[in-house]
């Protein structure tokens, strides 16, 4: 973990930021339940996503976050035995309907994760392999969206001078962003980051949640950390989830200053998880 | 510190000497052993060198450099007149058809069993292609002349040769009479042979991708498909390459079942229906009743076939090296 500090007390919540009007809801959940095989995963999960709003997960290990956010673009479906109920609302589209264009909706909720996962090729055909998924357009074009894409996810700057250089040569922090910015010259409507930031140094951590929270203008966005501080810091509301259930979701100035359930405040001030 | 040592020292210093002169002796031994087990590899090598150098030494002698492009071979002529130009080309055209098909259906079946089989699937299928690699090469060499021989030679054959009559290029490299015994049967058996080395190194490799990769790639909506082609064999490259080297260089040696179904014809057609020979299979069915210039000829034939060989890893590594700048690597 990166955590710059370890702190007992509640993580304070950035000053001045007042809870934003509620959004109209992107992603709906309704008794959504998940199951590995026999384990009963998630339990009864209802909460939505509000448009262009940053929703964090936090909760200890195990706890379903990472879970719940496979289920946003069907990844657990790669895997046999895993298996959804319930109901999951993509605007009006159901998630978990079994005859949904998969490719079509990870192409409207992108996916961040853990480590980050450049592809073996070039930094500029890193961006340009997902946007020649679905359009085809001319190399100058495709110039201009690799450039914006790159400006997007905060690199281009950096790797202006060495497109053609391999995607795993940049450093951590260098790779996560280029796969923030890969996720977003697909044009998602949501982008899920599954605690983006547990294998970056400080200094790239700050510079990525900057990064969410400029994205946050156009995108939905869902992350799921074990930092308490990045949740306080990026997100407008937040979900505490606590062995496959939801605890508390609500504003995340409410959860950090006076939380309604008492699991909730024991996590958040650190008496376990 | 020093008052510590001192103890320690005098608790005794004799018999922790010794002890660890008794282990530097084994680290000795352990040297020299591994020592002479690389070397020993290197000796080998060199002797089957020199002793082809030697038996093929008359032979180089007589026919010179023009044994590499002279297509006629008749030993019992007087003078023999030797040439290595059937063969090799025999030897080549044989190996790269056999590659041709085992490379993509190699993969193929690599691509099933990691990427789309059913759980329950993967066992039986993954045994029958170690299986494969278990048949003695006699045994694929008696199937090709008894069964698949006769059968590509009645409905396969025909079939292309027809197709491709007249075709300027293909209906010379498809032309008839169909026959039991050609180049092309002795691809495929080939073909066969080594299937399982392209299929079983491809699928460990293919397993050696993180899971987290090809989630990503999923992640920005690609087809199975998409991410096998642009994630998972990119990223698998090398292996993928290391088997099929070792694939191609079971093919340009295979002697067996080859000299069961090639047909043992030195005369070079533009057909791949028609008989051909291989070097090694030229060997195997000449040397037992060869003497003088004629066996020093197949020694010659030898020699020629590990370079051959040489030439081919050599120019794989070449390939590979290329690749990688190419990745940016």
């Amino acid at each position: 973990m990166s955590e710059m500090s370890i702190s007992v007390s509640a993580p304070t919540v950035h000053p001045g930021s007042q809870p934003l009007p509620e959004a109209p809801a992107k992603v709906t959940a309704r008794n959504l339940n998940f199951y590995y095989g026999e384990h009963h995963a998630l339990k009864n999960i209802n909460l939505a996503l509000g448009t262009n709003r940053v929703t964090a997960f936090i909760g200890p290990s195990g706890c379903g976050k990472s879970t719940l956010l496979r289920i946003f673009n069907r990844m657990y479906d790669l895997y046999p035995g895993q298996r959804a109920t319930g109901q999951l609302l993509l605007d009006h589209t159901n998630i978990l309907d079994p005859k949904l264009d998969l490719n079509l909706l990870r192409a409207r909720v992108g996916m961040v994760f853990q480590k980050p996962t450049p592809f073996p090729m070039t930094i500029y055909e890193n961006i340009a392999f997902g946007i020649r998924l679905y359009e085809k357009i001319s190399k100058s074009e495709m110039d201009d969206r690799v450039e914006k894409a790159l400006r997007g996810g905060a690199l281009w700057n950096e790797v202006k001078d060495k497109l053609n250089a391999s995607g795993l040569s940049l450093s951590g922090g260098q790779q996560q962003r280029l796969c923030i910015a890969r996720t977003v010259a697909v044009r998602p409507e949501v982008i899920l980051f599954d605690e983006p930031c547990s294998a970056l140094d400080p200094i790239s951590t700050a510079k990525v949640e900057e990064l969410i929270q400029e994205l946050s203008e156009n995108y939905t966005i869902a992350i799921v950390t074990h930092n308490m501080q990045q949740a306080a810091r990026v997100s407008d509301k937040t979900a505490f989830m606590y062995l496959g259930e939801l605890i508390e979701f609500d504003d995340t100035s409410k959860i950090f200053t006076s939380p309604s359930d008492r699991r909730t405040q024991d996590y958040i001030t650190g008496r376990f998880g | 510190m020093a008052v510590e040592s001192n103890v320690i020292d005098a608790a005794g210093p004799y018999d922790r000497a010794k002890a660890l002169s008794a282990f530097k002796l084994g680290d000795v031994t352990f040297y020299w052993i591994t020592r002479l087990s690389a070397i020993s590899v290197l000796l080998i090598l060199g002797g089957i060198i020199i002793s082809l150098i030697v038996g093929a030494f008359p032979a180089m002698k007589e026919y010179g450099i023009s044994f590499l492009w002279t297509q006629r071979w008749a030993p019992s002529a007087d003078p023999p007149v030797l040439g290595a130009l059937g063969p090799m080309y025999g030897t080549l055209v044989t190996s790269f058809i056999a590659m041709l098909i085992a490379i993509p259906v190699g993969l193929g079946i690599a691509i099933f069993l990691t990427e789309l089989c059913p759980q329950w699937l993967r066992r039986p299928i993954g045994m029958a292609v170690e299986l494969l690699a278990g048949i003695p090469s006699i045994i694929y060499g008696m199937w090709g002349f008894f069964v698949l021989g006769p059968f590509l030679a009645n409905t396969f054959q025909p079939f292309m040769i027809r197709v491709f009559d007249g075709v300027p290029v293909l209906g010379a490299i498809f032309a008839g009479p169909p026959s039991y015994l050609s180049l092309f049967n002795a691809a495929l058996i080939l073909a066969i042979m080594v299937l399982p080395f392209i299929t079983s190194i491809s699928v460990d490799v293919f397993k050696t991708v993180p899971p987290v990769l090809k989630e990503a790639a999923y992640g920005v909506g690609c087809t199975t498909w998409e991410v096998v082609r642009s994630v998972v064999i990119p990223y698998t490259r090398v292996g993928i390459i290391g088997g099929v080297m070792l694939a191609l260089g079971r093919a340009l040696g295979e002697t067996m079942a080859v000299t069961f179904i090639i047909g043992n014809s030195f005369r070079i057609s533009s057909s791949i229906f028609a008989p051909g020979t291989t070097i090694s299979a030229a060997i195997a069915s000449e040397f037992a009743e060869s003497d003088g210039l004629h066996q020093s000829g197949l020694i010659l034939l030898g020699l020629l076939l590990f370079v051959l060989t040489f030439f081919v890893l050599a120019a794989a590594r070449l390939m590979l090296m290329r690749l990688e700048t190419k990745a940016g690597k």
